[in-house]
């Protein structure tokens, strides 16, 4: 405050202050000392903070530029000259202010009017809507509702109607004139859409919709009758034509065998229209085969080799083997997609049936050739033939009773029949005329001539295609109808010889027999039978050969009464022919025998064909020389019987014998 | 196997021959089933597969048969020859009489085929080349002095065994592109069909049919 008082103190020296001081003291009168409460006030005042004043004093400042009393005494005037033109400044200025807000003032009049006439118009529009909403509201539920109805309608028709544009022409076509029918893969669509209708309208007919149901059911059985008919006349024409060799099934033939097995009886008569296009087909190829041959002649036609009935026979069965696998693939496609039970038997019933129209012209060729009696053993391999194509059609035909089947055993059957009845003929013509045997007691031409045939038949038997278990019984028979009357017709033959020369021919015979048997296989009962008989001549032949030696030498009648002496006769040196100069010409000659016992063999050895047989016969017929001069060496060495000085009429010992003869 | 299997425009028939135990019926097997057989029973005279092939867009049903190689089979065997597109002659390269006996096979195959028939040369086991009793060289100069195809074929390992079955039925089907198989002929061993249209119109009149006749 000392500052501002400072400040203060300096304003007094101003004129105008106290000029307007003066002014203002000059017009209010104070009650006790108005000029010292003036200048009190004065002095009081606070001019620097008194902005008013300092502005004023600031104005003035600008036209009160010459302080003189002229000018003091007009400050006044001036002064109020000055606000007057300000205030009528003012004046101009606040006019135009108030012109412009009187025409805004005018600008929202309007605006509030046209508000207010919106306004008015707006509460028209909604009274005059509010009936359109309430009519749009009940319209709309009245809409739903409709729509429901209309999606019930349309799952009913598609449930139950078949509308699709694509499957209508198919219906046009179920009912068209039966000789333009097209099958294509919409008709099976359409087939198929019709059955489930017909099974799906079932439903209804537990509902209160039976009489659409009924309806519905009748309409589409019509159309499922109609439909399988058309079908089927088409599978039946299309079959008709599968007539070449090739046979292409068509997918939608394989399709309609798949629409109609709901039909057994159409489904049965198409497969038979099939078979019966093939059968006809079938038939001529075996003819072309037969007669034409492949292109330019080769392969030959079959009918070529007649001359020749092996390979005849076989290419004809080749060729009915090689078309019944392929028919079975033509079936196979054509029944691939059904799925009824049975499919496989059907399948063998019509290859079957395709396979029976060669059965005639196959049976009637294969009975020429085998009634023109070829010979035993070519009749044999025609009918292991016969046999192994009986096997190997089976595998595919299975082991139904067809007629190609039944055809091919029955000519198996035939050629077997004429083979044993020509086998038997053979050997019962031996019984007729049986020989003598020939002088050198060998087999006899009739044995070698039917061991010959037996051979070649075991050969090709052996060679045979026929599997092992099949042949072995083939065989027994075989075998019982050769060798029964060989063996009888040698004995026979040989029933006028002596001992020796019987044993000897028969020997040689059996012996015959057995190495042309023990060549194959399954012999062996019969090898060991035909080793029991040979044994049994062989020990014939052995004690001929025994005595034969025992005689030459004189030994015989010595060794016959030792074996049979008796102690009550007496000593043997006192038996007539058994005294000691006997017994000692007696060694004389088996000496001889002992340094060359080949010298005394029975001639019959010699025609042994067996060598072994023959050594056996040798050492064994020794064996027994040798017993029988041991047993005579015993007796005479023997003090009871009397002889003297024994060493020296039996000089050799049983074992040097035996050494010598070893 | 799932799109149509018996559209085809061809079927061929093939034989294969050769001595036993080369590896037929494992070639057979592996190129119907694509599977090795190790160890395969002998064949009993004739067995038989098919597969589709395709050779320039062609669809080829093959029908191959398989023949026994043991000698008492031969007569058998021999008439299967009847026929033939292709003939597949298989010798083993580990046994030399396999190799020696082509000569006689190849006789049969000329004589009981027709001209045209396909003759393909080849050599199994080639797995076993410790064991190789043939070389490469001279089977193929066989092959070339005999006017047919060489493959080295290993059934084991699968290798060439589609080879031999697709050379055989490409140069076929080269005979009959120009024409010097004629499909007319019986037992061409081709038979043709065009491919049929799905589905067909027929008029009520019966298609003719020629009777077999029943002599
Ligand atoms: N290591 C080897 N062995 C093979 C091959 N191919 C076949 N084999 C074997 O050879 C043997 C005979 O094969 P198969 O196919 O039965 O012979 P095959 O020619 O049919 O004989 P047959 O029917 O008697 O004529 C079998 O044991 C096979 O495993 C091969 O590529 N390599
Ligand atoms: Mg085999």
């Amino acid at each position: 405050m000392a500052e501002g008082t400072g400040e203060v103190v300096a304003v007094p020296a101003s004129g105008a202050a106290n000029g307007l001081n003066n002014g203002i003291g000059g017009t209010s009168t104070p009650s006790n000392n108005p000029l010292s409460r003036k200048l009190h006030k004065i002095l009081e005042t606070r001019l620097d903070n008194d902005k008013e004043m300092l502005e004023a004093l600031k104005a003035l400042s600008t036209f009160f530029v010459e302080n003189s009393l002229r000018t003091r005494r007009n400050l006044r005037g001036d002064i109020e000259r000055r606000s007057l033109a300000i205030n009528e400044e003012f004046v101009g200025i606040f006019k135009e202010v108030k012109e412009e807000l009187k025409s805004i003032s005018e600008d929202v009049q309007a605006m509030s009017n046209c508000c207010q006439d919106m306004t008015n118009r707006l509460q028209a529009a909604k009274e005059q809507t509010q009936d359109l909403i309430v009519k749009t509201t009940k319209l709309q539920s009245e809409s739903q509702r409709v729509e429901i109805r209309a999606q019930v309608a349309d799952a009913f028709l598609s449930k139950f109607q078949p509308i699709p544009n694509y499957i209508h022409n198919q219906y046009m076509s179920f009912l068209k004139p039966k000789n333009a029918v097209f099958i294509s893969e919409d008709f099976f669509k359409a087939l198929g859409r019709v059955k489930q209708i017909h099974n799906d309208v079932k439903v209804l007919l537990r509902t209160n919709q039976q009489t659409a149901g009924l309806e519905i059911m009748e309409q589409m059985a019509l159309l499922q009758e109609t439909a399988y008919e058309r079908l089927y006349r088409w599978a039946q024409s299309e079959c008709r034509t599968l007539t070449q060799e090739s046979c292409d099934i068509s997918p939608v033939l394989t399709q309609a065998m798949v629409a109609l097995q709901d039909r057994p009886v159409l489904y049965k008569y198409t497969l038979d229209e099939f078979g019966t296009a093939r059968r006809s087909t079938v038939v001529r190829g075996f003819i072309d085969a037969l007669t034409r041959g492949g292109p330019g002649g080769t392969p030959r036609p079959i009918e070529m080799h007649s001359h020749d009935p092996l390979r005849y026979v076989g290419d004809m069965l080749a060729w009915l083997h090689q078309a019944t696998a392929s028919e079975k693939e033509h079936l196979e496609a054509l029944l691939k997609h059904v799925t009824a039970q049975g499919v496989e038997e059907s399948i063998q019933e019509v290859v079957g049936h395709i396979t029976e129209g060669v059965c005639r012209p196959l049976k009637v060729r294969i009975e020429q050739v085998i009634v023109a009696e070829p010979g035993a053993v070519l009749l044999y391999k025609i009918s292991n033939l016969l046999k192994f194509y009986h096997h190997t059609v089976s595998g595919i035909v299975g082991n139904s009773a067809t007629t190609l089947l039944t055809t091919v055993e029955e000519m198996h059957l035939l050629s077997k029949k004429i083979f044993f009845s020509g086998l038997s003929l053979h050997t019962s013509k031996l019984m007729d005329k049986v020989e003598l045997p020939p002088p050198d007691l060998g087999p006899s031409s009739a044995l070698n001539q039917t061991l010959m045939l037996l051979r070649e038949v075991l050969a090709s038997h052996d060679s045979s295609v026929v599997p092992l278990d099949a042949r072995q019984a083939d065989f027994v028979q075989v075998l019982s109808c050769v060798l029964d009357p060989l063996l009888q017709m040698c004995t026979v033959s040989a029933s006028n010889l002596g001992t020796a020369d019987m044993a000897t021919f028969m020997v040689n015979s059996l012996y015959m027999m057995k190495t042309t048997l023990a060549l194959f296989e399954f012999t062996d009962k019969r090898l060991e039978m035909l080793q029991f008989q040979i044994e049994a001549h062989l020990d014939t032949l052995i004690n001929e050969q025994a005595s034969y030696v025992l005689t030459r030498i004189g030994l015989s009648y010595i060794y016959n009464t030792v074996q049979q002496h008796k102690p009550e006769q007496g000593a043997l040196a006192n038996m007539p022919n058994l005294d000691s100069v006997t017994l000692k010409a007696t060694m004389v000659q088996f000496d001889r025998y002992l340094s060359a016992p080949d010298n005394m063999l029975m001639p019959q050895l010699n025609f042994l064909l067996s060598a072994t047989v023959k050594e056996q016969i040798v050492r064994q017929s020794t064996e027994l020389v040798c017993r029988a001069y041991g047993e005579v060496y015993a007796a005479v060495m023997n003090p009871i019987n009397e002889y003297k000085d024994p060493e020296n009429i039996l000089h050799r010992s049983p074992h040097q014998v035996q050494t010598l003869l070893s | 196997m799932a799109t149509a299997p018996y559209n085809y425009s061809y079927i061929f028939k093939y034989i294969i021959i050769g001595d036993m135990g080369v590896g037929k019926s494992c070639l057979l097997h592996q190129f119907t089933e694509k599977k090795f057989m190790a160890d395969c029973p002998h064949t009993i005279g004739v067995e038989f597969g098919t597969r589709i092939i395709e050779v320039s867009g062609q669809k080829i049903k093959l029908q191959i048969w398989d023949t026994a190689g043991q000698e008492r089979f031969r007569a058998v065997t021999r008439s299967y020859y009847r026929g033939a597109a292709g003939a597949l002659m298989v010798y083993d390269i580990t046994r030399r009489s396999t190799y020696n006996h082509l000569s006689s096979w190849l006789t049969d195959a000329r004589n009981l085929t027709n001209p045209n028939t396909v003759i393909i040369l080849i050599g199994n086991k080639a797995d076993l080349e410790a064991q190789r009793d043939v070389t490469y060289e001279e089977a193929k100069q066989f092959a070339e002095e005999n006017g047919g195809f060489m493959l080295k074929v290993n059934i084991k390992m699968g290798e060439n065994v589609e080879d031999a079955f697709l050379e055989a039925a490409k140069k076929i089907y080269q005979n009959i592109q120009d024409g010097s198989l004629d499909l007319n002929a019986a037992e061409s061993g081709v038979q043709h069909k065009p491919s049929a249209p799905q589905g067909g119109r027929l008029t009520s009149e019966p298609q003719p049919q020629r009777e077999g006749c029943g002599c």
